[in-house]
């Protein structure tokens, strides 16, 4: 919710700023595969882009213009600070001066420790320096395990080979038929889908309707701490999310509305016609009504205690 | 004087220029007419300078009553030897202490002060191949021999047509050169699977650059990137010298053939028949384990090696080999590798984790046969707390690799250039014998041991290339089951 | 002519006498080595015929390839004792430097290796090794992998020098044999 008072809905539900330092512009991978980019659907550029819009969206700080915005900061404590980094003359021009305040939000969340501490029980873990108990090691293990959970496969969870701790994300996209969530207003219109990379907020990918319906793979560090999850917000709890992920194929009518035969209106939030995008093939969401799904729910309890390990140590 | 070396240098360029012999009959008659009439003149030359020999010796008996007999010092030096044709000045040979059984105790001839004229035959490098004439000196000139050895090879699984493959394997350029009697360069270029780009899967390795110094003792010393002296394979890898078209299983996954590291090494071979060498080398990095990829699986050394690439140096390894050859046709050895492979790295659960690797191997050739035996074992050690990072992964470390094979090939056939060499061999190896404890449930199972049998034959042509056939058989994973032909060349 | 000129001449048929590992022995410490109990050597350097050229590539089966060869008779007394003859062959980069012994009737008695600078098959240099060609004559053909064992990891040096050794006694048997 945003807007000058606060009771304007927004589209989307808000990503972390945490862990985004390292995260590359976005780009085609030699495979084709989507990759890197800011916002859910990776349209920023960098952390500097991204830092822009929310001044003005009209669902977010709903400032009128740049303009706006410079008076509010002629008028802050902070305003001598700019001058000395930037120039006497910055806060005369609005395009430079905003230009300018958005870098300089980037190189915070850059260089300030406390946007990527790592400083989790499960850092520690990775270090030798810690134990988890033996409910997280086995959440760990179904992380891991490709025929289990598989969420390593876009989640990774190791070091890489030069020493870097897991990110937990591989700046990948990934179009999972999220369902639609009415909670949000603009969906009372049918004719409305927010489809990710290829629009409506994102235009420069129109034509690639393959991509319709792929949001970025967020990390997965202080998920547990979170309260609404997917572009959407369609889950409000991690064990929903969870129960989503393994038993969305399994039992369908957990998680979509009943078409009028009875059978359950799947990938309900892409026009008919662009369903097909949605992952089918990699687990844990390869199975079929019928099936067991991939995770018991114990095991799922086992995974939460896992995710929880994620948490940086001032969140938990 | 003038006269003679005139006549020494013109017996140098009529050589020089001689072509190597064949029983061109006309040719070769003249030439050797020229020869002898010229050899003449060199034992007249011997004459007069034994003369003036004389005459230096009978002042220096006058001078001091006793000479030492001590030898000669390597110093360009000349004496009472007969003058040869002197080559451009070269390192002068210096003659002899008379430790010839000679009833007479005989002064040595004081070194005479003149400049360093060559005066005897040598044996040289720069001569080529097969000089034998008498009164030849070539100087000791630095020299670069190019060396290469490529191998071309088709694999066919049989129950799997779609898999088959036919790739330029690997093409292979070395050049050594000589700096002087005692020092030498070698390096070794690799390229792999004939396309390299970012978009191809081909390699280019640098596989060896190491200096070689040669000292009074015999001890060599080297430094730079050399190959590990582990096993049968490792410093023999061409394809002339291996039946079968791909190297074995054991020392390639087990021993990571061509397995090489950078640092120094020394070594001897003493007059027993012993080969002993040793150093100090960069190691692997435990760092680059990927336990969601295969590769570790495949070969864990060859998963985890450096190659001297912006190889992470903060440990070292050391290695020892032995190899006896007291006995004509056989060969006895081993060799111990191990370092540890943390590198200090901040925040890694296994800074001391060691890898050690050593094997016994032995080789008899008999006559016509050629039968070899190999026993390899890896161990890592310190990867518990690493391999509880990655429980549900497929590749955790491995607590320890082993392999071992048994190999005979006879030479059934010759006919000029061509020899035939059936062979067989059994191996039998496991990549991840055992694992290091994890809590119930969390750990991967050990895999069987895998047992492969080929069969097939080497088709030698002339010294320098070779046609290989043979067939392979998986005691545990059928669908590799194979169908392999091969070209090699080396020289 | 006294010994010490003599064996001057042996000298300068020889190498240069170094310090250090990759030249062993000189020509006048082989032939020493060969024959103990000669009192003087002689050079008997020789040129071949056509003729002898074609007849030793028929027996040896290898090109003849020189013409003039460096050879050495010892003396004991008035008797021949024998000829040591003196040759290069290239290992696998590197010349291998050697004397081979022959009594009269061109059997050998001995092979020196006089230097070898390879980095590999040093054991050429072992006795065992040599002595395998002790007493073959030209119609032994000696010919590694079939009456002279391999070396390990140095098949091409120890093939060459095989061959070398191969065509030096069949040169005997045609040039040098009484």
């Amino acid at each position: 919710m945003g807007g000058p008072s606060l009771a304007t809905q927004g589209f989307r539900a808000v990503p972390s700023l945490r862990y985004l330092n390292s995260t590359p512009a976005f780009f085609f991978a030699d495979d084709g595969t989507s990759t890197g980019g800011f916002n859910h659907d990776g349209r920023a550029r960098t952390l500097a882009e991204q830092a822009q819009r929310p001044f003005l969206a009209p669902h977010e700080m709903a400032n009128a213009s740049k303009a706006d915005v410079l008076d509010k900061v002629r008028r802050a404590a902070y305003a001598e600070e700019l001058r000395a980094a930037f120039g006497a003359a910055i806060l005369d021009d609005a395009d430079a001066a905003f230009d300018r305040i958005a870098f300089a939000l980037q190189q915070f969340q850059k260089e300030d420790p406390a946007f990527h501490p790592f400083s989790s029980k499960y850092d520690r873990f990775l270090a030798g320096k810690a134990q988890l108990s033996d409910a997280e090691l086995r959440g760990l293990g179904l992380f891991n395990n490709p025929g289990k959970g598989n969420c390593a496969a876009c989640h990774p969870s190791a070091k890489s080979a030069d020493g870097a701790s897991p990110l937990f994300t591989d700046f990948s996209y990934d179009n999972l038929g999220v369902p639609r969530n009415a909670a949000i207003a603009a969906t009372a219109d049918p004719a409305y889908f927010d489809m990710g990379l290829c629009g409506p907020d994102r235009t420069d990918l129109t034509a690639r309707q393959d991509l319709c319906g792929a949001f970025k793979v967020p990390t997965l560090r202080n998920v547990a701490t979170r309260k609404t999850f997917f572009h959407n917000g369609a889950f409000t709890t991690l064990r929903d999310v969870l129960r989503f992920y393994v038993r969305r194929d399994t039992n369908p009518e957990e998680w979509y509305p009943l078409a009028a035969d009875g059978t359950a209106d799947r990938f309900n939030d892409l026009p008919a016609a662009l369903r097909g995008n949605v992952n089918t093939t990699e687990a844990p969401y390869n199975r079929k009504p019928g099936m067991a799904p991939a995770l018991s729910d114990a095991e799922i309890e086992d995974l939460l205690q896992f995710l929880g390990t994620l948490n940086d140590d001032n969140q938990s | 004087m003038m006269k003679k070396t005139l006549l020494a240098q013109a017996l140098v360029t009529a050589l020089a220029i001689a072509p190597a012999a064949h029983a061109d009959e006309a040719a070769l008659m003249k030439r050797l007419d020229q020869l002898a009439a010229e050899l003449e003149k060199v034992k007249a030359e011997l004459a007069a300078t034994r003369q003036k020999a004389d005459a230096v010796e009978q002042r220096q008996q006058a001078a001091t009553p006793t000479a030492p007999a001590a030898p000669a010092p390597a110093a360009p030096a000349t004496a009472a030897a007969p003058t040869a044709p002197a080559a451009p000045a070269g390192p002068a040979t210096a003659s002899v202490a008379p430790t010839v059984p000679s009833a007479q105790p005989v002064p040595v001839p004081a070194p005479a002060p003149a400049p360093a004229v060559p005066t005897a035959v040598v044996t040289s490098p720069a001569s080529p191949a097969g000089s034998t004439y008498p009164g030849i000196q070539a100087p000791e000139a630095p020299r670069t021999v190019f060396s290469a050895y490529g191998e071309i090879n088709y694999n066919r699984p049989t129950r799997n047509a779609s898999g088959a493959q036919l790739d330029v394997r690997r093409t292979v350029l070395g050049f050594e050169h000589r700096f002087d009697e005692r020092t030498k360069v070698v390096t070794e270029l690799e390229w792999e699977h004939a396309v390299t780009s970012a978009s191809d899967q081909g390699e280019a390795a640098v596989e060896q650059v190491y200096v070689e110094r040669e000292f009074d003792t015999g001890l060599r010393a080297k430094a730079g990137l050399f190959l590990v002296p582990a096993g049968l394979l490792n410093q023999n890898h061409e394809p002339t010298a291996y039946y079968g078209v791909e190297r074995n299983f054991v020392e390639t996954a087990i021993i990571p053939t061509t397995w090489r590291e950078a640092g120094v090494g020394v070594g001897k071979t003493l007059d027993n028949g012993l080969a002993l060498e040793g150093g100090l080398t960069t190691g692997f990095d435990l760092n680059k384990w990927d336990a969601s990829s295969s590769e570790g699986r495949e070969s864990p050394l060859g998963s985890i090696h450096q190659e001297g690439q912006l190889a992470r140096a903060r440990n070292f390894a050391v290695y020892g080999a032995a190899n006896w050859r007291g006995m004509p046709g056989l060969l006895l050895g081993g060799s111990v590798f191990t370092g540890t492979v943390g590198h200090a790295t901040p925040n890694f659960a296994a800074n001391d984790a060691r890898v050690t690797l050593w094997d016994l191997h032995a080789r008899y050739n008999p006559g016509r046969w050629d039968l070899s035996a190999l026993y390899a074992r890896g161990t890592i050690s310190n990867t518990e707390a690493l391999n509880l990072t990655f429980v549900g992964n497929p590749a955790p470390v491995p607590s320890s690799f082993y392999g071992w094979y048994g190999q005979a090939a006879y030479r059934l056939w010759k006919q000029g250039d061509y020899s035939l060499f059936p062979f067989a061999r059994y191996e039998r190896f496991n990549t991840a014998k055992t694992f290091a404890a994890v809590p119930a449930g969390l750990g991967v199972a050990t895999a069987p041991d895998e047992r492969v049998v080929t069969v097939g034959a080497n088709l030698r042509v002339g010294s320098g290339v070779v046609l290989k056939a043979d067939y392979q058989k998986f005691a545990e994973d059928k669908s590799r089951d194979r169908v392999n032909l091969g070209v090699g060349f080396s020289f | 002519m006294n010994a010490l000129q003599w064996t001057a001449v042996a000298a300068g048929l020889a190498l240069t006498p170094s310090a250090f590992a990759a030249q062993y022995l000189t020509a006048q410490q082989a032939q020493a080595l060969i024959f103990p109990d000669a009192t003087a050597f002689k050079d008997a350097s020789l040129q071949l015929t056509a003729d002898q050229m074609r007849a030793i590539e028929s027996s040896a089966g290898l090109p003849a390839r020189s013409a003039a060869w460096r050879v050495v008779s010892a003396w004991q007394g008035d008797r021949l004792l024998g000829h040591m003859v003196l040759d290069d062959v290239i290992g696998k980069f590197e010349l291998i430097s050697y004397a081979v012994g022959l009594a009269p009737d061109a059997t050998v008695i001995q092979v020196e290796i006089l230097a070898y600078r390879e980095s590999h098959g040093f054991e050429i240099r072992n006795a065992a090794w040599r002595k395998q060609f002790v007493g073959k004559t030209a119609a032994d053909k000696v010919a590694v992998g079939d009456n002279i064992a391999n070396i390990s990891g140095a098949t091409l040096s120890s093939t060459h020098v095989t061959e070398g050794v191969r065509r030096i006694v069949a040169m005997a048997q045609v040039a040098l044999k009484k």
